[in-house]
């Protein structure tokens, strides 16, 4: 007989209000550590992403930056254009290693009844800014080949060597990329000249992707092409990285404050259930301080209760996050504009560690009342009923 | 062993003031079986608290030992509770979830001192219960649970148990076993002070002490 197995059968006498606390306060420490998993892959995820694109600024339309980024990464439908004669002005200019035209559009899939996202681009690019890019097939030769992405594919068991048509034109898929995780998988990618002539836009850009030669000579190039070409944004892969970074960075503080008002909730729920156990047992109180007990050995069970609770709850928290990462990843990507691809939520001992430390101190603080009341009790009073 | 002089217990209920118990002078030899009678409200069981030092007096001088308590800190007061004193209540106060070992053993865990199995053993076949160490309150009799009250109250080897109304939940038969358990411990060498409603087993003590208005009447 200990005092901590004094504390357990005292959770245990009330299973289901302690239960019912635990879960509280275990779905806190899981939307926690969730939060801080995905915010920590987030920022990893990003850096990696970016470097992988092989590309150093984007010249887009003058607009939105956060479009930009989003566009700069994935791909989204604009309703601004920028000329080819831009290309050429780009091409141009001293250190341009490459500069990869891209047009983003929607087009109606009339077999299949719908609206699909469809990304123009040089083929011969598509290894150089795709490098995360793992393909069944190849990529496309001719002007008739497409690449799907994963999720269209798996959606309409698409196969390479299968057709699809746009507009008048047949298409042979020649590629489809493995599942990335992100935007890509729900793309169409095809041949730069001839979406442009689909949507008859031989002229039309959304974006131009330029990789330089010499990379610390970019704000030169950057400063040169700006003076040359009025009504253009170059977007810097430094910038959209900022950009994306703040975003993310506003939703994480959003959702940690969440999060922690969450685990306030739950902290004030263990201090009614453990002042509730308290009230109920009074008797029993007064008994054990007649037989020996001192304030404080009363002060300690109760105490080690809340405590008991809170770590156990902590730990079935991290569990809970751990078994629901991929939901939970699943949910947060449904309501970011934008998340690199790959898995996000990596486990990470010493935050799971700082999370049911942190539990155990909220079972700390939200116990220290009750347990205080509990000390508190006149045995006298509490014999008598 | 416990000394009783001009003992006064006051103590307010609502805008009224009560006097528990007014000038009781009482003492106690070691050894002795004393059973505490007296009507509902004379003081009875007022006097058995402030006896185990569970309370304190508004007034007049209590020794056990020799030493004076009615103006030791807490911590003292629960030092001679643990070293010195056992009770046993009415209501037994059994801890639902631990096993009739565990229970009896929850004094130790205040006392910090270690469990010595064999003592137990002894103190729970004392009461007739060793067969049902493992077993939980809830699959025990009234009687049974204050048998397990009375080997709890025995296992810090106290020199007196103070049994409030020990007998006040259970039947006859079981009341006859428990004043005989009583009675036992005391021929061991325990002192026993016991409150109780019920004259047929007063009537057995060693000494009486009829309480009323918060007075001693004889003793």
């Amino acid at each position: 007989m200990d005092f901590m197995k004094l504390a357990l059968n005292n959770l245990l006498r009330h299973k289901v209000r302690s239960i019912l606390t635990l879960v509280g306060i275990a779905t806190s420490v899981a939307v926690l550590f969730s939060i801080i998993s995905f915010n920590r892959g987030f920022e990893r995820g990003l850096t990696e992403e970016i470097n992988k694109t092989g590309l150093h600024f984007m010249v887009v339309p003058a607009g939105c930056p956060h479009e930009v980024a989003s566009l700069v990464l994935h791909g989204a439908v604009t309703p601004k254009f920028i000329s080819t004669t831009i290309l050429d002005e780009i091409k141009g200019i001293t250190d341009i290693e490459f500069a990869s035209p891209m047009l983003i559009t929607q087009l109606p899939n009339k077999d299949k009844d719908r609206l699909d996202l469809v990304h123009g681009l040089e083929m011969a690019h598509v290894t150089a800014i795709k490098t995360t890019w793992k393909l069944d097939g190849v990529v496309p030769t001719t002007i008739d080949g497409v690449i799907l992405g994963s999720e269209i594919a798996a959606h309409d068991g698409g196969k390479v060597g299968d057709k699809v048509r746009y507009g008048e034109r047949e298409f042979t898929i020649s590629g489809i990329v493995k599942q990335t995780g992100s935007q890509d998988d729900a793309f169409v990618y095809m041949p730069l000249e001839a979406l442009q002539e689909i949507v008859e836009k031989t002229d039309g850009l959304t974006a131009i992707g330029v990789k330089v030669s010499r990379p610390e000579r970019l704000e030169d190039i950057t400063g040169e092409l700006s003076m040359k070409v009025p009504g253009i944004q170059i977007v810097t892969m430094n910038e959209v990285m900022r950009s994306l970074g703040s975003l993310a960075n506003s939703a994480k503080v959003l959702s940690l404050s969440l999060a922690v008002i969450a685990m306030l909730i739950s902290a004030v729920g263990v201090m009614n259930s453990i002042l509730m156990a308290v009230f109920e047992r009074t008797q029993e109180i007064g008994m054990m301080r007649a037989i020996g007990a001192s304030r404080f050995d009363i002060f300690r069970i109760i105490i080690k209760e809340t405590v008991l609770l809170t770590s156990v709850a902590g730990m079935v928290g991290i569990l809970l996050s751990t078994v629901a990462a991929g939901i939970i990843e699943g949910f947060v990507r449904s309501v970011m504009p934008y998340v690199p691809s790959g898995k996000m939520i990596h486990f990470d001992p010493w935050l799971a560690v700082l999370c049911v430390v942190f539990s155990l101190v909220v079972g700390v603080l939200s116990g220290g009342y009750p347990a205080w009341k509990a000390s508190k009790i006149n045995p006298i009073e509490a014999i008598k009923g | 062993m416990i000394e009783l002089h001009g003992i006064e217990k006051e103590y307010t209920r609502g805008s009224e003031k009560v006097h528990a118990l007014t000038g009781v002078d009482l003492s106690i030899e070691s050894g002795e079986f004393i059973a505490i009678v007296g009507p509902s409200g004379s003081g009875k069981t007022t006097m058995l608290h402030i006896l185990g030092c569970l309370d304190q007096p508004s007034r007049g001088v209590m020794k056990i030992d020799g030493i004076e308590v009615e103006n030791l800190p807490e911590s003292k007061l629960v030092q001679i509770r643990r070293e010195k004193i056992g009770f046993v209540f009415q209501q037994f106060y059994l801890i639902p979830g631990l096993t009739v070992f565990d229970n009896v053993t929850l004094p130790l865990l205040f006392s910090r001192k270690e469990i010595d199995k064999g003592k137990i053993n002894s103190l729970l076949e004392l009461v007739g219960l060793a067969s049902r160490q493992g077993h939980n309150p809830n699959q025990l009799s009234g009687g049974e649970m204050q048998r397990v009250a009375i080997a709890r109250a025995m296992v810090n080897d106290p020199e007196v148990i103070f049994a409030d109304e020990p007998t006040g939940n259970l039947d006859s038969e079981n009341s006859e076993k428990i004043f005989d358990l009583l009675k036992s411990l005391h021929a061991r060498g325990l002192t026993i002070v016991m409150v109780t409603h019920n004259n047929d087993l007063a009537g057995r003590a060693e000494r009486i002490i009829s309480l009323k208005d918060g007075k001693i009447l004889n003793q």
